[in-house]
């Protein structure tokens, strides 16, 4: 999947379910932090984890199990595609 | 001693003159906090040092093993032998941590309830019950060393190599007493580095040391004696709106006692160059029960939040993706963690229904934005967001009922009392400018925070140094005269 493609599926999964069509607005840009911008809580956080890994067939390991590393737009894209890549 | 104690004005500026004109050095400046911190616990029990000591060695001896045990870099084959003997290195030392916390704080607990169900089908007094004095603050240091020992097994966190450091970072004494509960990834680094005298720590640990007592002194030793122990010594004897007074009193004094040492902890560490995280964030503006937890005991709920709901809701287990589930067993453990009673268990499970209760509700209302915006927009109105706020607030100070009750007995007859079904006594004594005074601290504390309220006390912050300790001065002053210089003990040192 592509990362376009993939960003998508994350706009789509955050207005679904937190955001109603506004998923958008509410982040300035792909390096906006979703904690600061009040994108994600940390409900959410531990929501999105669980789709990360279902949609994508990824496993996220304990290490790599921080909010930091699931912040941002560029940061959640980033660490699916190297999951991916290491998968393949 | 406290840290709202008479000592502690004698105590703390011994400590930070050693601290501070000793070699600017980890080294010392550690040392001079590990002999503050042993003197700190000596004053209040000399015995159960040696466990406090003990747990320290063995929890920093099982990190420096996992630390020796990296899977990084090795061929998979090798990799699992590693793995499974770092898992069993973990196991080893979470059954110590958390035997010795079940022993000393659990055993007579669980012995008594099991006698009592044994009891029930006629079998009298099976097990000896233990009774022993609880270790001061085994409670908090029990969950620093286990936070540690995670994040060293998950690999998020490097072994500390320095056991003078590590024993400071699990018993640094504002902390000690009752939290805030410390993270390795936060504390452990400002342990290994000299710490630099600055102005703005000094001032900034000034103010909330001042702010803490206050809060201490002023609001919850003041309404403990006259309006919360009387009415909560005898539910059943005093009228509806004299019970409700009480139960408002009783949350005003728990968050003014624990809120208020938690910032006297956290301005005590600023004096020595230390960050400690924030315990409280004006939790009575909250409009859900998650909210509430994110903003009230926030050290204690992330650790719960890290260490056992976040694992055990995206782990491969029953419980994955079951927010409500994670929510239950979480305030259970909550609740066990506050006392060994059944009035925190039934607490916990309040706590643990409502919250599950409400992702289900949170659950439903999204479907409903989901076929139609319009309720996006009700969810963000006034009216909302007040009845929010009332049912949150309402729920929290009700189950403060059996949080505080001394008996299950007792928590019933309060809330008989609290819907009419009680007797008529009122308090002896009548209350005027100081409750009044209360009110309006309390109040305006959480004002802070929403409004103009940030921008005021950035204005305030803004001031010269030399009107900012007038101000400071004033307040001293004024807790001079009206409180007793000394405070009582913490309510949250027994949990």
């Amino acid at each position: 999947m592509d990362r376009s493609a993939t960003r998508q599926l994350l706009i789509d999964w955050l207005d679904d379910n937190y955001h109603f069509g506004e998923a958008e607005t509410l982040i300035p840009s792909d390096d906006a932090s979703f904690l600061d911008n009040g994108v994600l809580d940390s409900l959410g956080f531990v929501a999105l984890i669980v789709y990360l890994e279902d949609r994508f067939r990824i496993t996220i390991d304990r290490k790599s199990l921080n909010r930091e590393n699931f912040d941002s737009l560029n940061k959640i894209l980033a660490y699916v595609e190297a999951r991916e890549g290491a998968a393949r | 001693m406290s840290l709202a104690g008479l000592e502690m004005v004698f105590f703390l500026p011994l400590a930070l003159a050693a601290y501070w004109l000793g070699p600017r050095r980890a080294g010392w400046q550690n040392a001079v906090l590990a002999l503050a911190s042993v003197i700190f616990y000596l004053s209040w029990n000399p015995r159960l040092l040696a466990v406090l000591v003990a747990a320290i060695l063995a929890s920093y001896g099982a990190g420096a093993w996992l630390g020796a045990l990296p899977t990084e870099g090795l061929p998979e084959a090798e990799a699992g032998v590693v793995r499974r003997r770092r898992r069993r290195v973990l196991t080893l030392a979470l059954v110590a941590q958390l035997g010795l916390l079940g022993v000393f704080k659990y055993a007579g607990f669980f012995a008594d309830s099991l006698n009592a169900l044994l009891g029930a089908v006629g079998i009298d007094g099976a097990l000896p019950i233990l009774r022993l004095a609880l270790p001061l603050g085994i409670s908090y240091t029990t969950l620093v060393q286990v936070g540690y020992l995670l994040e060293v097994y998950w690999e998020r966190a490097p072994a500390c190599r320095d056991p003078l450091a590590y024993g400071v970072f699990v018993g640094f004494f504002p902390q000690l007493l009752a939290g805030p509960i410390v993270r390795a990834r936060a504390m452990l680094p400002q342990y290994l580095v000299p710490r630099r005298l600055a102005a703005d720590d000094v001032a900034a640990g000034a103010a909330a040391l001042l702010l803490g007592f206050t809060m201490k002194a002023f609001v919850a030793d003041w309404l403990s004696p006259r309006v919360v122990d009387p009415v909560f010594a005898h539910p059943a004897t005093f009228a509806t709106r004299t019970l409700w007074v009480g139960l408002l009193g009783y949350a005003t004094q728990l968050f003014s006692d624990f809120a208020g040492y938690s910032l006297m902890a956290l301005g005590t560490g600023r004096l020595f160059g230390l960050a400690l995280p924030e315990n409280f964030r004006h939790p009575f503006l909250s409009k859900s029960l998650a909210e509430l937890w994110r903003r009230w005991h926030i050290s204690l709920n992330t650790w719960l939040f890290d260490y056992l709901f976040a694992p055990l809701t995206t782990g491969r287990s029953w419980f994955r993706g079951r927010t409500g589930a994670g929510f239950l067993v979480v305030f259970l453990v909550s609740g066990l963690w506050h006392g060994a009673t059944w009035t925190f268990v039934l607490w916990g499970l309040a706590h643990g229904v409502a919250l599950a209760g409400h992702h289900a509700y949170d659950g439903f209302y999204k479907g409903l934005c989901r076929k139609d915006r319009a309720w996006v927009a009700r969810r963000k109105s006034r009216g909302y967001g007040l009845a929010s706020w009332v049912v949150t607030q309402l729920f929290f100070v009700l189950t403060l009922v059996p949080f505080r009750a001394p008996s299950l007995a007792a928590a019933v007859d309060f809330g008989k009392g609290l819907v009419g079904l009680g007797g008529s006594g009122r308090l002896a004594e009548r209350f005027g400018l100081q409750a009044a005074a209360i009110t309006l601290f309390f109040v305006a504390y959480h004002l802070l925070e929403v409004g103009p309220g940030p921008r005021w006390l950035q204005r305030f912050r803004d001031l010269p140094a030399a009107v900012r300790g007038v101000a400071y001065g004033l307040v001293v002053a004024f807790l001079m005269v009206y409180t007793p210089l000394g405070a009582s003990t913490f309510i949250y040192a027994q949990f």
